[in-house]
């Protein structure tokens, strides 16, 4: 994380996407910001928890996006601004209370962020969620640059505040990772909120919703003539035949490329910033000496449609073109919009040097999956669970969800039948159980867990659906860098927090069959498992296995911050008989293999969780030095 | 119209510290007056996959290099090299760490080092291969080879308009001890590896 973030005003440093709306919203002064972490969204509120004592501000993850929305829905009802962030799904977790806010308005500037993962980097899906704000009536606003999120996330909490509406900051990936110069400007104190009660407009009752509905469209015809004069919108180099209209990362793109042609004078560009609503009055004048209009935005033609339908309105004849010409799919890289622009400006692809043909090597290269740490618990679990399942020779499915133990999917383990969204592993094992005849053991981690699991496990009690559900434990949320949750023992701000069991939740909602098992005790771990399962099958009734061991990576950097020394292992290659079973089988990537297929463990790999050399069947695999009982200790 | 830039592709597998080497680049571009914009990629794909960071140095929008267009690959680890050698073309330089790392797939062939640099050679590009983790543990951990792959970047000069080692100093200096003095002897020991490859070719 970058130290530049709290600088002084008036210096230019580097800040990330994510850190440079982080800053953008403490320099509009906000009093409250919520999330939960979602790649790529997740450095906005980790860079304010950091310093959210220094500036006074509230700051928490909350334990969903449904949460975190309605927490700073709420603060921004107060009358003070708030900021909600959440990666593009998150929003769908979020919907409802998302779709309310629109009719009862706020007090507070609020500004939710969604980042939207166009590509799909880190994501199930490349969800637009542009269409978000048409359906809720809900601007959208997008930046081009991390210096552009910096100050349109200072001029949207004003537009929100003087409407008193919610926006939307949409963010993509190369806005959010992406890092660049950013100045910066004074920052704002937080002030205190009152709720002032007025159930005409905070009780959505029937009677006061349909009142509250048509204010909702009149403030919205306001907001559709306000974007006209939004200055992050312009026409520039005006007059031209050929228009190109770009919409928030696009607009980068295509000055780039239009830089790499030297047409950056004969062309013009309509750089659109507010995607919803569209800003009408600039459409009509940008394309008013226009042969050929391209849009040009990624994934669904959400600007285009709206061009496409205000120029039929206001009876104007020009060819618009969008999605004929640019992929819907995936993101837009400069070799695609560059592509796109040659076409479109007829211009031959030879005056962009980059544009033929790419350097080859002649060799295959395997691909490089993302894969679980050295010393990953998941993996011991996996372990375990094969084993006990083979042991009773069943042939369950396994039901998977999101965190690092997605990639359980990957051979050798294959233990991810489905991945559907947060919760969805025990959600969709209680209708599967009941259909089929097949045993069903859902997969879900700590977070998600605590994020959406507890309904559908609730729902299993019940309607006492028989399954088991098996909770990686690893005391954090993992996948996106390790943020605190409520089974860590901290909030965001590194304030303690009491620390939320899942077995305690588990039994207290009237599971009959709960057990705490240490994956790095393979065989007894193995053994706990079958039989919970055994359970599960004789009594027809749900049972959870918690599986609990700290992630390898916090083990570490604890380690290195305590100075207690790792006890990386090592191979033994007199007694190593190339059998393959600890890089194949158990598939530790701290285990590289030598020429004749002996194993041999990189000591700066290794996280020293002994679990190779419970599965190496020769003992060839031993620790370096024996491990402590401090050691020990770092893994709970 | 005469447009000046560069851009840095660097490559790796996940956990090499290639952000770091982007950030810590694109820190000291910024002290040097030069706009500089980067694009990482953080999440699922970090954990030991196949990790890419772009930087573009001087006057750009964009902050995704185009394939084809990198002026110089930066790379921790040879496969990756192999695996990204269409972001380059006729003229750029290739800076490869002399390390092969298995992908963490059951039965998967790996093919010999020697072999990846001689195919990655026979493409005709200017590269150098120097040995990143070796010089790393010489500066104090091999945790620094990344800044030990900066330092050669910087002595290639290739992007000597936009950033100088002095620039990079000054953002290192600013690290906690001991990364402050690791990471500068790990520059120093890839700027004049660098060097040394250049005076002997």
């Amino acid at each position: 994380m970058s130290k530049s973030f709290l600088e002084q005003a008036g210096k230019t440093v580097l800040l990330m996407g994510n850190e440079a709306v982080a800053r953008g919203a403490v320099e509009a002064g906000i009093s409250f910001a919520s999330a939960y972490p979602g790649t790529p969204s997740t450095e906005i509120v980790e860079t304010l928890a950091r310093y959210a004592n220094v500036l006074g501000i509230h700051v928490e993850w909350s334990t969903n996006e449904k949460v975190a929305f309605e927490a700073a829905y709420g603060a921004a009802m107060s009358g003070v601004r708030a900021l909600a962030c959440m990666k593009h799904v998150g929003l769908n977790v979020a919907a409802d209370p998302f779709m309310s806010s629109g009719y009862t308005g706020v007090r507070g500037g609020f500004v939710i962020v969604t980042a939207d993962d166009v590509g799909m980097w880190s994501s199930q899906n490349e969800q637009d969620n542009r269409w978000y704000g048409l359906h809720a009536f809900i601007p959208v606003f997008e930046p081009y640059s991390p210096a552009e999120a910096k100050e349109l996330t200072k001029e949207i909490f004003d537009f929100s505040e003087k409407f008193e509406h919610p926006v939307i900051l949409r963010t993509t990936t190369r806005i959010s990772h992406a890092r660049g110069p950013v100045r910066l400007g004074e920052l704002k104190k937080p002030v205190e909120g009152e709720f002032v009660k007025d159930a005409k407009r905070w009780v959505l009752v029937p009677a006061h919703a349909r009142k509250l509905r048509l204010k909702l469209l009149e403030r919205w015809r306001r907001i559709e003539e306000a974007v006209n004069d939004f200055p992050f919108n312009r026409i520039e180099n005006p007059g031209s035949k050929k228009v190109i209209v770009a919409c928030g990362i696009t607009y980068g793109h295509v000055v780039d490329v239009l830089k790499e042609v030297d047409r950056l004078d004969e062309v013009t560009v309509l750089k659109i910033s507010s995607t919803v609503p569209v800003p009408r009055k600039l459409v009509v004048e940008a394309v008013k000496d226009a042969e050929e209009v391209l849009v040009v935005e990624e994934l669904e033609p959400v600007v285009e449609e709206k061009i496409k339908a205000i120029l039929q309105e206001e009876g104007i004849t020009v060819k618009v073109h969008g999605k004929d010409l640019v992929p819907r799919e995936g993101e837009l890289t400069l070799n695609r919009v560059a592509e796109t622009l040659v076409k479109f400006l007829n211009i031959p692809k030879e005056s962009i040097p980059w544009l033929g043909n790419s350097q080859e090597v002649s060799i295959e290269v395997p691909p490089r999956p993302a894969t679980l740490c050295p010393g990953c618990p998941h993996r011991a679990t996996f372990f375990a669970l094969k084993k006990a399942v083979s042991k009773l020779k069943m042939k369950p499915v396994y039901l998977g969800d999101i965190g690092c133990y997605t990639l359980g999917v990957n051979p050798p383990y294959r233990v991810q039948d489905t991945c559907i969204e947060m919760g969805g592993s025990i959600g969709a094992a209680n209708g599967l159980t009941v259909t089929t005849r097949q045993p069903m053991i859902a997969i879900i981690g700590d977070s998600t867990f605590f994020h959406a699991g507890i309904p559908p496990l609730i729902n299993a009690v019940y309607n006492n659906t028989p399954f088991l559900t098996i909770i990686l434990d690893n005391r954090i949320t993992a996948m996106t860098g390790h943020q605190p949750h409520p089974g860590t023992g901290i909030t965001a701000s590194g304030e303690p927090a009491k620390i939320i069991r899942p077995e305690n939740i588990a039994k207290s909602i009237g599971i009959e069959y709960v057990d705490v098992v240490n994956p790095f005790k393979l065989n007894e771990a193995a053994e706990k498992i079958a039989e919970a399962l055994k359970f599960v099958e004789e009594k027809r009734k749900p049972a959870v296995i918690v599986s609990l061991r700290k992630c390898a990576l916090l083990v570490i950097s604890d380690a290195r911050r305590k100075n207690i020394k790792i006890p990386v292992y090592r191979v033994d290659l007199e007694k190593c008989t190339a059998c393959t079973r600890c890089y194949n089988v158990f598939a530790c990537p701290a285990i590289q293999v030598l020429e004749d297929g002996k194993a041999y463990i990189d000591p700066m790999l290794c996280a020293g969780c002994g679990d190779c050399a419970q599965v190496c069947p020769v003992q060839a695999i031993e620790p370096t030095i024996k491990p402590g009982k401090e050691w020990e200790e770092l893994w709970w | 119209m005469n447009r000046r830039y560069k851009n840095v592709l660097a490559v790796g597998v996940g956990g090499q510290g290639l952000i770091t080497f982007g950030r810590v680049l694109a820190e000291a571009a910024i002290l040097n007056g030069t706009r500089v914009l980067t694009a990482e990629v953080h999440g699922l794909a970090q954990r030991g996959g196949s990790v890419v960071t772009h930087i573009r140095l001087g006057d750009v929008e964009s902050p995704l290099i185009p394939l084809n267009g990198a002026h110089v690959i930066v790379s921790m680890e040879l496969l990756e090299a192999a695996r990204y050698i269409n972001y380059a073309n006729k003229e750029t330089l290739l800076i490869l760490n002399r390390r092969l790392i298995r992908p963490n797939i059951p039965g998967v062939k790996m093919p010999k080092i020697n072999k990846v640099i001689e195919k990655i050679k026979s493409s005709g590009l200017k590269t150098v291969v120097l040995d990143a983790d070796k010089l790393a543990e010489e500066a104090g951990s091999y945790v620094s080879a990344n800044m030990v792959m900066l330092g050669a970047l910087l002595g290639s000069k290739i992007v000597d308009e936009f950033v100088k080692l002095k620039n990079v100093e000054q953002v290192v200096s600013k690290m906690p001890e001991p990364w402050r003095e690791i990471n500068m002897k790990a520059l120093k020991l890839g700027f004049s590896s660098y060097m040394k490859h250049e005076k002997e070719t």
